[in-house]
């Protein structure tokens, strides 16, 4: 075919983002498709502030599958990616089988490669697995014309990136299959049905590395009676409710859940055996001040969750972010003073009556959070038509 | 009777131990009472290290009833001092009226003047409440002439203080019963039985007062689902593990049980809403020290636990003791360099491998460990038979000395 006799690549760009889950996932039932042992529920993150970009080119002069991530070529033949690619290449196979003309067969008889980066620093541990390989299998998606549902790949990639494959808020459903055709994510609601929703993540300062999700989780599940009797008889319920919550935007109740979750998940980590830290003092003075800033005013303004590393992810409404902000900006006092400390989505100035302050009394606790990005739920992946021409010569 | 003429106060002096439990109690049933959701096990630490000492003097001239700790009056009409006085009169009576003539029916009839003190600080966070309430049971008992089963009466003034009417290792067992008749503590074996283990109290440096154990514990049964599995599903299985461990003296089942149940006492603290937490960094970097130091050597030498506040516990077998001990001195550097750090039971010197510092491979803490308590388990309450011990006076009156 004249296509074949081009030396030019089929390029594609997309961006994914970050999701945070506010009813955790801590633990598969199997390792090899990665199964988890609950269903898990969480908010997409606006790519403005967060987001994976990935672009993939496709060429008959391409050797071999590559990979580039944020500048430096990895290892392909990590499982996790060969998983990716392997089944997304089969859905290729079996749709074009099935007749479907949108498959790129020229593409589909290539070897890829693949260059990502994300636009916050790794070194932050913000959940880059999730963002990255949403965009990896929604890239190769779009690189082989495959359509419909791809959570289910992006979730042999990394668990929670079948949760990126969706905007807004997202539940990844745990299934009952042995072969996992039923173990995916779909939206509960768009980013548009809460658009009063902030979110704020605190970076925390570099501290000893944390044990990893994945050989975490594997031990956790092994040693842990508490996280079985989580999975099997508490999160169900949870589920439900968190549904609901959002639904009827009662932020109140979303916020109570979230927090309760977040403290089990971090309870059963403790229920491990060695037991596993990812709250340190900075965490726990982050939770002692939302306790008091909500008891202050009577009502669940501001509500925290923490997944496996030192971050916190403040959710909060819109009226309330300058006043917390700036309560973290005082309790947290950062190195410098504070230009660089809040990113993302601009917040306006609050000052801090004195009455607050004493209301919260805990002591300043310097550099402990090193910023702070203001951030919203976001809508969708998609596409970008324009080339990023960094990751190009890279791949050239 | 001619008894009644004299002024003189008759005057008793008990002292009792501290407990730490292995298998922990946290979270009632019954308030006032005090009853648990979950049975627990304990060991008693040896009062020559650790103990309460209580002087109990009774005499017709006194007008009411009253009680000094650590050299300050406290006020008597507190609800669990008054069970405690409640139900061991109660006690005293029936015996009496059963016909028990060792019954000290004129003491009964009068006021009590009670003085308590502890050996060690009361800021240092040390479960002073099981002692303290374990002694004046004890006492009381001493001074009416009443006898036999009394952890229960020592129950309802603070719940683990019925596992300080034992030495050795001792179990709550929770019970059925409404009345809490059959809530009581046992001695599982005694403090003989396992002459090798140690213990090593490292009390920590005084930081923001932690959540007292009341009220946390109401809000845990409150609000922790996982503290409801705990109590219903994982103690009683726990309990029957512990007990075959102590009895076959293995110390590593002991040691990981020990650790696992601490981690999920803490982990049902996280699971509360608000949350509560006892364990700090310094609590985290001892906890990780331990579990480093056991992979070291590849087998369970050492374990910890914590209660509702930041001091820890660690057993270990005596062998282990002088390297432990300047293991914990290397990790936490004390402000003066070590005089005072070390209290209790006589520790050998230890050098420290360049191999196992490396191996351990932590950042110290320095001045995160005021100092370390060693001691051994111990015996139950006892009477003191030396007069010049007492805490009161013959007028029934704390010496000015306190």
């Amino acid at each position: 075919m004249p296509e074949d006799r081009t030396e030019q690549p089929h390029i594609v760009t997309c961006t994914a983002p970050v999701n945070i889950a506010v009813i955790k996932y801590w633990g598969k039932r199997n390792e090899d498709i990665i199964l988890p042992i609950n269903s898990s529920l969480s908010v997409t993150l606006h790519q403005d502030q967060l987001k994976t970009t990935t672009t993939v080119a496709t060429s008959r002069s391409f050797q071999e599958d590559r990979i580039w991530l944020n500048g430096k070529e990895e290892d392909i033949t990590h499982p996790r990616l060969q998983s990716c690619l392997r089944e997304i290449r089969r859905l290729a196979r079996k749709r074009r089988n099935d007749g479907d003309s949108g498959v790129d067969s020229a593409s589909l008889s290539h070897k890829v490669h693949i260059c990502s980066v994300n636009n916050f620093p790794t070194a932050a541990g913000l959940a880059s697995s999730a963002a990255g390989f949403a965009c990896l299998v929604y890239s190769l998606a779009r690189v082989f014309g495959v359509e419909g549902e791809l959570s289910g790949i992006a979730r042999q990639g990394s668990g929670s990136a079948c949760r990126s494959m969706y905007g807004g808020f997202v539940q990844w459903i745990m299934g009952n299959k042995e072969d996992g055709k039923d173990s995916l994510a779909q939206q509960v609601e768009p980013e548009t049905h809460w658009p009063e929703l902030r979110i704020l993540v605190l970076v925390a300062s570099a501290e000893r590395k944390p044990v990893g999700s994945t050989s975490g989780m594997q031990t956790s599940v092994k040693t842990s009676c508490l996280l079985k009797h989580r999975a099997e008889s508490v999160v169900p319920g949870r589920m439900v409710e968190m549904t609901e919550a959002i639904r009827k935007k009662d932020f109140a109740a979303f916020a109570e859940l979230t927090m309760k979750d977040s403290n089990q998940f971090h309870a059963t980590c403790l229920d491990t055996y060695p037991p596993i830290f990812y709250l340190n003092h900075v965490s726990q003075q982050i939770i002692s001040l939302v306790h008091r800033y909500n008891k202050h005013y009577g009502e669940t303004r501001v509500a925290y969750t923490f997944d496996a590393g030192p971050n916190a992810v403040i959710f909060t409404l819109q009226q309330h972010v300058p006043e917390f902000v700036h309560m973290v900006q005082y309790f947290f006092p950062p190195e410098t003073n504070g230009a660089d400390f809040i990113k993302g989505l601009p917040v306006n100035c609050a000052s801090l009556s004195e009455e607050l302050k004493q209301g919260i009394g805990l002591e300043p606790m310097p550099k402990g959070i090193n910023y702070i990005i203001s951030t919203k739920v976001f809508t969708h992946i998609y596409p970008h038509k324009q080339l990023l021409q960094h990751c190009i010569i890279g791949l050239l």
